[in-house]
């Protein structure tokens, strides 16, 4: 009688805890939905858009997308206008209580243009928008993530907050290891496909020399591919950063001529291989680099 | 009024006119405009005389589309489209080619409701405008049974999407004006009824295959009266499918196309002349006729892309009289999609019902560039 008793109690108890709903989330990149997968840990469904090996620059809207975000409660993006494509696909999805979050509201934002003009190429006019690439913003994007998520879901606040400290903790340490290993390589340059390093060099304290595409989002032309062999050629240029979705085949003149060498580096997890997570890609990314510049 | 009085009055016509001026940058429409520009030659001309000989190139700007779009509130936007349309661009006259309000969000059962002037969610082809065709001349199927304009009328549009999982699935209907049909068969109402209204509807579905590989399929159906003058009726129903392959960000295959199938009764078909029978009494005929149209488009570097077209149509009007042609077509597009030139060759048969079999060959070479933003393409 008395444990029938205790068990009644047992289950009364576990009856009287309320259920936890798990909160659905959707990202536009593969490295916000790793952050969110951290802070929410099993309380949270996360699934992105773009895959890592993709421009999340180009992406063509699909219904499959909108079938995505239709039942996420919340919607993380990059933001600055990474992602134009986003608000036809928030629009698509019909989906009336989702919450769009903007990530890079507290970024400190690097390359801000003074001028708009199609003549600058694809600018993006609220500044450069690859911050995730610089560790030190992590804990920014992770505050935002947290508040959402605690907003979503208050009962998990403290779980969240925990979840998402204890990453920034050993993303810190991580930090430190990645920027000794760079200190001896401060003011070596590389060259970029495109000028999604901004925030990695800035943080790691190398110069962006010169691009191989001549203006953002215009393909290399033959001039402009002569011109930066030969930058990387005077300033004895080592490294040419692309990303797995760009074209290999000017760079690979540039290296060639100019006696440097192409990385295929990632700047989004999934983008490579060895990325399969942040701090993986992130790992992946400063010892490539340091590896080419010594 | 004192000079002070007058001061005042007009630091406050001031304050209200920036103040509105600025509420104004804010919330300024998007504006983009997108000139088409042609030069072509065809062998059709000289067939008549016997002869097969091509025209001097001649130089035609098509259209020139300006766009304006934008968010009204958080749960609607508007579209307006206005148009100058060739070839003699000088004398044209501006035109409204669309004009619609969208409800988004906010309504029961997520329902996204359109109303103005539009063109209706039938089949694929009819809702993308001709610059962003990959090749430069409309399809067979689309001339033939919906004229230069295709399916374009004042409306009211409601769309819901259905429980069906992952699977995304969309049914559309319309309740259109109804006078596209009997404007493109030149058959314009005259008489002082008023006529029944249009319908037309479209369900689709959409379905991932494999990481790099999309297919969409959808049937439509549209009817109406198509002769306004007597009142007869018709019915188009439609396939359509769109299969898109991109294994590289560089590199992608579409494959589309579109099967339409035409009921009606008549007793005139375009500009109305009667039927008549063997004996020349009038007579009142029912028809089933139909027309296809596939194409591929291999987009195999970043800038470049090459493809090919097949046309099969009769006429809404008769099984006997029909086109059969294909084209292939080459496409640059060398900054993103600012700047596209087009390259196409078609070959045209046209058999004619108790005339001569014209095969017209045609080779154009159209500029498209778009000033202003431009959207993200939907699939």
């Amino acid at each position: 009688m008395r444990r029938t008793l205790t068990f009644i109690l047992i289950v009364l108890a576990a009856m009287s805890v309320p259920a936890r709903a798990t909160v659905n989330v959707v990202t536009t990149t593969p490295d916000l939905a790793d952050f969110v997968r951290i802070a929410g840990g099993d309380l949270v469904k996360v699934d992105n858009i773009v895959r890592g090996d993709q421009n999340p620059h180009y992406i063509e809207v699909k219904p499959s997308y909108m079938v995505k975000v239709r039942s996420a409660r919340l919607f993380f993006m990059v933001g600055m206008d990474l992602e134009k494509w986003a608000q036809q696909v928030i629009d698509g999805s019909r989906n009336s209580s989702l919450e769009v979050v903007d990530l890079s509201r507290n970024i400190t934002k690097l390359e801000v243009p003074t001028r708009l003009d199609a003549s600058e190429g694809d600018v993006h006019r609220f500044g450069n928008p690859h911050y995730w690439l610089d560790p030190r913003n992590v804990p920014v994007i992770m505050d935002e993530i947290v508040a959402a998520l605690s907003q979503a879901s208050p009962a998990d606040a403290a779980t969240f907050k925990a979840n998402a400290a204890a990453y920034v903790k050993a993303l810190e340490a991580k930090t430190r290891e990645w920027e000794a290993l760079m200190k001896p390589l401060q003011g070596r340059q590389v060259i970029t496909f495109h000028r999604s390093w901004t925030y990695f060099a800035a943080w790691l304290n190398i110069v962006v020399a010169g691009q191989v595409e001549p203006k953002p989002g215009v393909p290399p032309s033959p001039s402009h591919t002569a011109a930066v062999i030969d930058l990387a050629r005077k300033g004895g240029i080592k490294a040419i950063l692309v990303e797995p979705f760009y074209d290999m085949t000017a760079a690979e003149q540039i290296a060639k001529a100019a006696g440097a060498k192409v990385l295929r580096v990632s700047t989004s997890v999934g983008g490579v291989e060895q990325a399969r997570d942040y701090l993986s890609m992130m790992d992946y990314n400063v010892r490539t680099v340091a590896a080419a510049l010594k | 009024m004192t000079s002070q009085a007058q001061r005042a009055l007009a630091v406050l016509l001031l304050c209200a006119a920036t103040g509105a001026a600025r509420a104004q940058t804010s919330s300024n429409p998007e504006i983009s405009v997108i000139p088409r520009l042609l030069i072509f030659t065809d062998d059709g001309a000289t067939l008549d005389q016997g002869k097969r000989k091509f025209s001097r190139p001649e130089f035609q700007f098509q259209e020139i589309e300006a766009v304006f779009a934008g968010y009204l509130n958080p749960y609607a936007r508007a579209d307006v489209v206005m148009a100058l349309s060739g070839p003699d661009i000088e004398a044209a006259s501006l035109g409204l080619e669309e004009a619609y309000l969208t409800v988004l969000r906010g309504l029961p059962l997520d329902l996204n409701v359109r109303a103005g002037k539009y063109r209706a969610e039938f089949g694929k082809l009819n809702m993308m405008h001709p610059h962003q065709w990959p090749f430069i001349t409309q399809p067979a199927v689309q001339a033939r049974f919906f004229g230069e304009e295709t399916l374009n009328d004042l409306g009211i549009s409601a769309s819901v999407i259905l429980p069906t999982g992952d699977v995304y699935s969309r049914l559309t209907v319309d309740l259109l004006r109804g006078l596209s049909i009997p404007n493109a068969a030149g058959l314009e109402d005259t008489t002082d009824e008023s006529q029944p209204y249009a319908a037309s509807g479209r369900l689709m579905g959409f379905f991932p295959v494999g990481d790099d590989a999309d297919l969409e399929a959808g049937v439509s159906a549209y009817t109406g009266v198509h002769d306004p003058y007597t009142g007869d009726n018709f019915w188009y129903w439609n396939a359509d499918f769109k299969y898109r392959y991109r294994p590289s960000s560089y590199t992608s295959l579409v494959v589309q196309g579109e099967y339409l199938f035409n009921t009606r009764e008549a007793v005139q078909g375009p500009d109305l002349v009667p039927f008549v029978d063997d004996r020349g009494n009038p007579e009142r005929r029912s028809i089933t006729s139909g027309g296809l149209y596939l194409y591929a488009d291999w987009q195999f570097l970043k800038v470049f892309s090459a493809g090919g077209r097949f046309d099969w149509s009769q006429s809404p009007y008769s099984t006997d009289d029909a086109a059969t042609g294909f084209s292939v077509f080459f496409g640059y597009y060398p900054v993103e999609e600012t700047i596209g030139l087009r390259l196409e060759y078609q070959h045209m048969r046209t058999d004619v019902p108790g005339g001569e079999a014209r095969a017209v060959n045609f080779i154009g070479l159209q500029t498209v560039f778009s000033l202003g933003p431009h959207k993200a393409h939907p699939f």
